[in-house]
């Protein structure tokens, strides 16, 4: 699905330099289901943000698809990030101002989908994580566990083959936690290949492949191949 | 980027985007109302006179209350003047155009009928047509032996004024559908046939454009409270001129009152220093309420891309294109001056309405409402560029900081 191959990502500020990932190689294969953990502050969500195009990497090589994505314009990143990507954040970030409907619409009208279209796919995607009875309700007036399965929602009406998700249990009790993770893997069962950063080492565990992250780079616990190959070989 | 979402989050933000709609709606029927007065005091400052006024000099100079002396008394000034250097033409008349006095009478086509409209009368001593420098574009100037003494209209036995020139315009009143050449016309019982038309004569002063060139000019001489033209050859002085026009008239008589020295471009530009006062006070106005508008767009947006930073990022992550992010503001803008300038469309006439009653406006025309429309909506994307281009440039990564 995607590969890292001596990937780094640097924050310059004034006075210091850091680095949020270092020498960062991985290979995703399509159809995978990664946890990532790690410690705060190693690198995980800025591993992500790169995955998804929110970021561009400072040096390295990210390919998408076989596709080189590391020096597209920002047009053709947010085609690919509208069309191929679907995101799942830990504060959920619904838009406020809009109801449960028109937040899951949001990606959709940027594919520019037609209207009947739109409507087929937000009733069904609501109906999937069992909120089509609060279309109507705005993000404020419904619990985070609602909220987040909106997100999914959200993230499913576009039929991503790629779903990223930071902490998405994070703000979750564990009951919640357990029905948002069911509902990302069924994503998963439906073909979709997902990374998912979670501090959960029970979620994690439920995963095909764990992937650690420590200061920036990766120890891959659970790939195939020996850790060694992974990073050299990408 | 479709409107019926941004409509939708506009509900949420009600009372801010109703402010600025109401801010331009209030901006849009001050700025089509205002623009509307300077404008028309713009027509008044660029009326045609139908004078000559750039080779135009007046003098006035005391005059004497015995007619048979006056008439005497002038016809020496005239000859004094027309040897000034450089002067071609000299008249005599009682009014001039912005000179303000002026003698009206009201008009009627039918003996003892109401009149049909006012005019200004010029008394015309001799040659004034042609020392105004006026158009005739029908009939022809008086003949010698049409002249009346002004006195003589005053003795029970003697003639009357039996013809006048008309202005077009005045023409056009008097006889909207025939010609009015040889029509008769009357002030009091006497028939007064039109020989003349010029184009245009303003009257000396006037409050509509409309109004101004109502004008007759009679062949009578030797009215009180004459004053003298001076047509010069261009180029010429006609500050040296005026000056020794005076030392031409003191020296018919040297202990004569000599006053109001002055080119009409000079009286022009007195006769209108109001209303162009009024025009730059009016325009600061504008000015003014265009730079407000423009900084409560510019407050609000700036505040609306702070505190949806966030919501910025998240549709960047979603799929948005730096574009739509820029076009989704512009939009906003666009849609909340829309609501202000329809609603600032009705309040314009209300306005209008207001001061038509309370003041001598004219109906606002209708093609200042687009112009206005076009104005305010240019104003709000200029305004909203800046806020929108910061919003633009919010980072997609955004959407992942906890
Ligand atoms: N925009 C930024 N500017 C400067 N430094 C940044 C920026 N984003 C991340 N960093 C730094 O990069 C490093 C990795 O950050 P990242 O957010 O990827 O960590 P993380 O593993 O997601 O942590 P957490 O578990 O707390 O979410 C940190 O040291 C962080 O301070
Ligand atoms: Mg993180």
């Amino acid at each position: 699905m995607f590969k890292m191959t001596h990937l780094s990502k640097a924050f310059r500020t004034e006075i210091v330099e850091t680095f949020a990932l270092r020498d960062f190689s991985i290979d995703v294969k399509e159809g995978e289901f990664v946890a990532v953990t790690g410690p705060s502050g190693s690198g995980k969500t800025t591993f992500l943000n790169i995955a998804g195009l929110l970021e561009t990497p400072t040096g390295g090589r990210y390919e998408l698809d076989g596709q080189d994505v590391s020096h597209l314009s920002d047009r053709a990143r947010s085609r690919i990030r509208n069309e191929k990507i679907g995101f799942i954040f830990q504060a959920f970030n619904l838009i406020p101002d809009l109801n449960v409907f028109d937040n899951v619409d949001v990606p959709l009208r940027y594919r520019g989908l037609k209207a009947s279209e739109r409507k087929l796919r937000i009733t069904d995607a609501l109906e999937r994580v069992g909120l089509s009875a609060r279309m109507k309700h705005y993000p404020a007036e419904l619990s985070g566990g609602q909220q987040q399965r909106v997100a999914i929602a959200r993230a499913l009406a576009g039929r991503p083959r790629l779903l990223l998700a930071d902490e998405p249990t994070g703000n979750l009790d564990t009951q919640m936690a357990r029905a948002v993770m069911e509902l990302i893997e069924d994503v998963h069962r439906d073909g979709a290949t997902i990374v998912m950063v979670t501090h959960d080492p029970e979620l994690a565990a439920r995963t095909q492949r764990n992937v650690h992250i420590v200061d920036g780079q990766v120890v891959d616990i659970d790939a195939a191949e020996p850790r060694f190959t992974a990073v050299a070989g990408g | 980027m479709e409107i019926q979402p941004i409509l939708k989050s506009l509900r949420r933000q009600k009372t801010a985007a109703l402010l600025i709609a109401f801010e331009i709606a209030l901006a849009c029927a001050i700025i089509c109302n205002t623009l509307f007065v300077i404008s028309e005091r713009m027509d008044r400052m660029h009326i045609d006179s139908g004078v000559a006024e750039s080779e135009l000099v007046r003098i006035r100079s005391s005059t004497l209350d015995d007619a048979a002396e006056r008439s005497v008394r002038t016809a020496e000034d005239l000859a004094a003047l027309q040897t000034v250097a450089g002067v071609v033409e000299v008249a005599a008349v009682q009014q001039v155009p912005f000179g303000n006095s002026s003698w009206n009478s009201g008009l009627s086509v039918e003996r003892g009928a109401p009149p049909v409209t006012g005019a200004t009368n010029y008394f015309d001593s001799g040659n004034l047509v042609s020392t105004l420098g006026l158009r005739l574009t029908a009939g022809r100037d008086f003949r010698p032996d049409e002249y009346i003494e002004f006195d003589a209209l005053f003795r029970a036995d003697v003639e009357v004024v039996g013809s006048a020139i008309i202005t077009q315009a005045l023409a056009d009143k008097l006889w909207p559908d025939e010609p009015a050449l040889g029509k008769f016309f009357y002030t009091d019982q006497d028939p007064i046939r039109v020989i003349g038309i010029v184009d245009t004569l303003i009257r000396p002063s006037f409050r509509a454009v409309a109004d101004a060139p109502m004008s007759v000019i009679y062949p009578v001489r030797n009215t009180p409270g004459l004053q003298y033209l001076m047509r010069v050859r261009p180029p010429a002085d006609l500050d040296a001129v005026l000056k020794q026009a005076e030392t031409a008239l003191r020296e018919v008589h040297s202990g004569r009152l000599i006053s109001r020295a002055e080119t009409f471009e000079s009286m022009r530009e007195h006769f209108f220093r109001g209303d162009r006062v009024m025009a730059m006070l009016l325009s600061g106005v504008i000015v003014a309420l265009l730079v407000v508008t423009a900084l409560g767009i510019v407050g609000l947006a700036s505040f609306w891309v702070q505190g949806r930073r966030r919501q910025i990022g998240i549709r960047r992550a979603l799929g948005a294109t730096r574009g739509s992010i820029l076009r989704y503001f512009q939009l906003e803008n666009f849609l909340i001056v829309t609501a202000g300038v329809v609603t600032g469309m009705f309040a314009a006439y209300g306005v209008n309405a207001w001061l038509m009653q309370h003041y001598e406006l004219s109906r606002l025309p209708m093609y200042y409402l687009p112009i206005g429309a076009i104005g305010l909506w240019v104003l709000g994307q200029l305004s909203v560029l800046s806020p929108a281009l910061r919003a633009m440039r919010v980072p997609p990564a955004l959407a992942t900081k906890a």
